[in-house]
């Protein structure tokens, strides 16, 4: 009798030490978060987490070689840069990815990675990074999309995956059990769940480079009912925050409010309401309140500007320069007869149950509106490098933009950082560079018209040529 | 204390009974490497850790020569080039580790040690640091990818190859062989060979020569290299000298002057001769990275006219010193080791478009999770000015090694030979550089250097191009000292 009973005591012991022992070591595998803070304000945006690794981060080795073992799933040679992603010179992360550990490092994407505009002179040029343009060159769909192809390929496996970490890294023994048994097949698991959740955005229209949609909202996070509704717009320029205090935010003008449009982009890179970062969101809009819009980087005729300036203010400034009556405003599709899919995507019923949903966080949200109907006058602070044109990128340079609808390209290439002086905007004539192929835009497709916004279009040819180069001062 | 005899027997038993195999276990699983007392061995044939991801089997690597002998221009792989010494058991640049059994692999000295003879009959002097001038890299690779396409690549044949070559392989041996090693050998190297197909969209390297940054983008990278575009799949330069390292620190170095730290393009270099981040091995190549640090070229072996080489010096000061240093031992001047724009200087630009921005921003991933991951690499717009020590034993010059004496590099563009021989390591005293224009010796064919293919062009660097002959003369003397 005593035997047993000290036996039985025993082994309760042993079962204890051992849960907690496995509980702390896998905690510390999987969960323990390694805060990562950057000194300076420009590394932070570039480089810092907003809180979405926990729940859509990529295991970092993995995320390292996929483009190693799956190239023919790429637009092109050159791994994540053939999606439009940029390195600095130097530094292990792309523009807009971070890496943190949450047990093991992650890699995930931030503000940054949709709101850093790329630009180069010539194709073999170094591209130059303007913080807080659009990423107009970023397929961040294509990106997502990736990911998931690889996932769903055969090869996808800890046998293939492992031989390629092998001469990456020199792990541990613990290090290669845990890729192998737990990170790879749940990773898998994980990215299989998501073809599944984004399986709606195979029955609409590509993003392309430089777009989004604030679809995903609805149907994964509010689980609305799909209602094959387009809402593809173009990223938008995020500099001179101060300046658009009181404007209403995204293009088709949901929420007046700088901390609620930046929140609910949190959310859209994949941070959940419980692991989203305010702080670390906060961080960033306060400097963007004050961060400039970019210079043109070529040379401008001044006089020709001046001559444009009486254009500008006479035919567009009511809408378009700080402080006019307008700006910041909804105009309706009525009146500007733009592409109309975009405006009514995100409905009154989303709003509500944005703001609803969103309500028991202590930061929440009040001011969704839907259905607004219309686009925002937008200021057009650093204009230039904020191609291609229209709330749907859909008007390639704004030479394009001062033609008649009907004379506008009516297929173009997304995605190359190339300059056009000419045209001003970006190079949108070359199918591919380096062997990427670029991302066709079709203006015949759902939410992708280049109709509307006519002023302008008239002007005589002259007066077009001194208000481009007037707008090249913006 | 029964049971402690028990116990203590047990053990005794298990020791007995585990000897044996773990005396014929023991050279699987004690891997290692030669070390080597004199440094110049171990820069010539020790393993910087290219073999555990690269390296051949030893004795397969021993048996392909005999068995696909057909697909080498003469016998064994010195007919490749490469350079063998009397008494060493592989030519210069192949080094060997145990990873469960001996393979072998590439080192720095394969590309970095050349042979010079000072008349045809002459023996040849091997010489550490000087650009490997005879050994065809691009045709040992081929002739590896050949051999595992070969229907003759079996383990039959291969075993029979391996004993007529000499390997008397034990027991165990003849198994990892038989079921592992020839096999494997075969599949990987069947797989390397997609990667490397874009090699036939180059003009021929010859001896001598490298592609440094195309080869990286396949290999270390995957890119589906079919989809490059031709103006950046040439990047076929000259090997370089990598002396006197310590003054070069800072400098911009590779030929486009794209990285300016000596330690990462060191083990960029590594990478290119089969190393991987996990595998390096630091220790060894840091061995080699001390020395390089002040180690110097040796002297020119024939007589200098000093009245002439005196006359020479301020025709060097006046049109060479500030880009190309102060002498062979004093490398400093305002523009040595800083790029020139392509424009300006104006040689074939296939080198400079083959390193791409978007290459640099995948290096940025190379040996991630280390200290020494890689951050220097830079795009430029140029070729960086070389240092000229040991100039004597660079020829042929330019980045591209077109042309083949420095006497045709003080020619006009056009006047410069238009095809010329490479392989040849017979000195030509006259001109400064190799003998070039003869197409074969004592049953060694050289290979023929067409300039009008891509990547391969002459022009460029017309300095000196306007000097009188006897200014040249001069020059050309004085450039002997260094």
């Amino acid at each position: 009798m005593k035997k047993t009973k000290s036996f039985w005591k025993r082994l309760v012991l042993i079962v204890v030490v051992l849960v907690v022992v496995i509980g702390v070591v896998g905690w510390w595998h999987l969960f323990r978060k390694v805060p990562v803070t950057f000194a300076s304000d420009v590394d932070h945006f570039k480089y810092g987490s907003i809180g979405m690794e926990d729940t859509g981060g990529m295991p970092y080795w993995l995320w390292l070689v996929l483009p190693r073992i799956f190239p023919e799933k790429l637009p092109g040679p050159g791994g994540y840069t053939s999606l439009g992603i940029v390195w600095e010179e130097g530094q292990e992360m792309p523009v807009g990815f971070t890496k943190t550990t949450i047990g093991f490092p992650r890699v995930g994407v931030n503000c940054a990675a949709c709101h850093t505009t790329s630009v180069r002179t010539t194709p073999t040029d170094k591209p130059e990074l303007i913080l807080g343009g659009p990423a107009h060159h970023f397929d961040i769909q294509g990106y997502q999309r990736f990911l998931i192809a690889c996932a769903k390929d055969p090869n996808f496996t800890a046998d293939r995956i492992m031989k390629e970490l092998q001469y990456v890294y020199n792990f541990s023994l613990f290090e290669k059990a845990l890729y192998r048994y737990v990170i790879i097949p749940f990773t898998k698991r994980g990215l299989l769940e998501q073809d599944k959740q984004f399986a709606w955005m195979n029955l609409r229209p590509d993003w392309g480079p430089g777009r989004t949609d604030m679809n995903p909202f609805k149907l994964m996070v509010l689980k609305l009912e799909d209602d094959r509704s387009v809402g593809n717009t173009d990223m938008m320029a995020i500099w001179n925050e101060r300046k658009h205090e009181g404007f209403l935010r995204h293009t088709d003008g949901l929420d007046p409010m700088l901390i609620e449009a930046s929140i609910s982009a949190a959310l859209a890179t994949g941070a959940t309401p419980k692991t989203v970062n305010v702080p670390a969101v906060e961080r960033v809009n306060n400097w963007l309140l004050d961060l400039p819009s970019p210079k043109y980087p070529f040379p401008v005729d001044a006089k020709l500007a001046a001559a444009g300036k009486l254009i500008f203010d006479r035919d567009c400034a009511t809408c378009h320069a700080f402080g006019s009556a307008r700006v910041g405003k909804l105009i309706p599709l009525a009146e500007i007869g733009t592409d109309p899919n975009r405006a009514n995507h995100w409905t009154k019923q989303a709003a509500e149950e944005f703001n609803r949903q969103m309500d028991e966080y202590s930061w929440g949200f009040d001011h969704f509106q839907g259905s607004t109907g219309g686009y925002v006058a937008l200021a057009l602070d650093g204009v230039w490098a904020r191609a291609p044109y229209l709330h749907n990128g859909s008007v390639p340079t704004l030479q394009d933009l001062l033609t008649p609808p009907e004379s506008r390209p009516k297929t173009f290439y997304r995605g190359n950082d190339v300059y056009d002086p000419i045209g001003v905007g970006f190079v949108t004539s070359a199918p591919s560079r380096g062997g990427r192929d670029f991302s066709k835009f079709d203006t015949a497709l759902p939410g992708n018209s280049n109709a509307g916004h006519t002023t302008g279009t008239a002007l005589p040819p002259k007066d077009k040529a001194s208000l481009i180069e007037y707008l090249k001062t913006f | 204390m029964r049971h402690w005899k028990t116990i203590r027997n047990i053990l005794l038993l298990l020791a007995a009974t585990s000897a044996t195999p773990a005396y014929y276990a023991w050279p699987y699983v004690a891997n290692g490497v030669v070390d080597f007392e004199r440094i110049d061995d171990h820069f010539k044939y020790g393993s910087i850790g290219s073999e555990p991801a690269n390296g051949i089997p030893y004795w397969i690597w021993k048996a392909l020569p005999e068995l696909f002998a057909d697909k080498l221009p003469g016998k064994g792989y010195a007919s490749l080039g490469f350079i063998q010494e009397e008494g060493q058991d592989r030519p210069v640049g192949f080094s060997n580790r145990r990873v469960l059994i001996d393979r072998v692999s590439l080192n720095c000295g394969v590309c970095h040690t050349g042979s010079v003879r000072e008349t045809a009959g002459a023996a040849p002097r091997i010489i550490a640091g000087m650009p490997a001038n005879t050994m065809d890299l691009a045709g040992y690779t081929r002739f590896l990818m050949d051999c595992a396409k070969d229907e003759r690549f079996t383990v039959d044949q291969m075993m029979e190859a391996i004993e007529k070559v000499g390997g008397k392989l034990g027991f165990i041996d003849r198994l990892i062989y038989r079921y592992a090693a020839i096999p494997q050998t075969k599949t990987e190297l069947l797989a390397r060979a997609p990667r490397l197909k874009f090699l036939d969209r180059q003009p021929d390297w010859g001896p001598g020569r490298v592609d440094t940054f195309n080869p990286y983008k396949a290999l270390q990278f995957n890119f589906p290299m079919d989809k490059l575009p031709d103006e950046e799949i040439i990047g076929t330069v000259d090997l370089p000298s990598i002396w006197q390292q310590r003054q070069r620190e800072g400098m911009q170095l590779h030929w486009d002057g794209d990285n300016s730290s000596v330690e990462e393009r060191n083990k960029s270099a590594a990478l290119g001769a089969g190393v991987t981040p996990a595998t390096i091995d630091l220790p060894r190549i840091k061995r080699i990275e001390d020395w390089l640090l002040d180690v110097t070229p040796p002297a020119y072996p024939f007589p200098i006219d000093p009245a002439l080489a005196a006359q020479g010096e301020p025709v060097y000061r006046e049109s060479c010193a500030n880009c190309h240093g102060e002498s062979g031992r004093k490398l400093t001047g305002m523009y040595v080791g800083k790029v020139v724009p392509v424009a300006e200087i104006g040689t074939d630009r296939h080198r400079l478009d083959s390193y791409t921005y978007e290459l640099l921003e995948n290096q940025n991933t190379l040996y991630a999770g280390y200290p020494w991951r890689f951050k220097q690499f830079r795009k430029t717009n140029g070729y960086a000015n070389m240092p000229l020590d040991g100039l004597w034993l660079r020829a042929p010059y330019l980045h591209n090694g077109s042309v083949p004496t420095l006497r045709d590099l003080l020619n006009a563009p056009e006047n410069r030979p238009k095809a010329f021989y490479r392989g040849n390591d017979v000195l030509d005293r006259e001109n400064m550089g190799f003998v070039s224009t003869v197409s074969e010796l004592d049953g060694r064919r050289f290979f023929r250097f067409d300039t009008s293919l891509p990547g391969n062009s002459s022009a460029g660097h017309t300095y000196g191009i306007t000097l009188k002959p006897a200014e040249k003369n001069a020059l050309i003397e004085f450039l002997k000292t260094f």
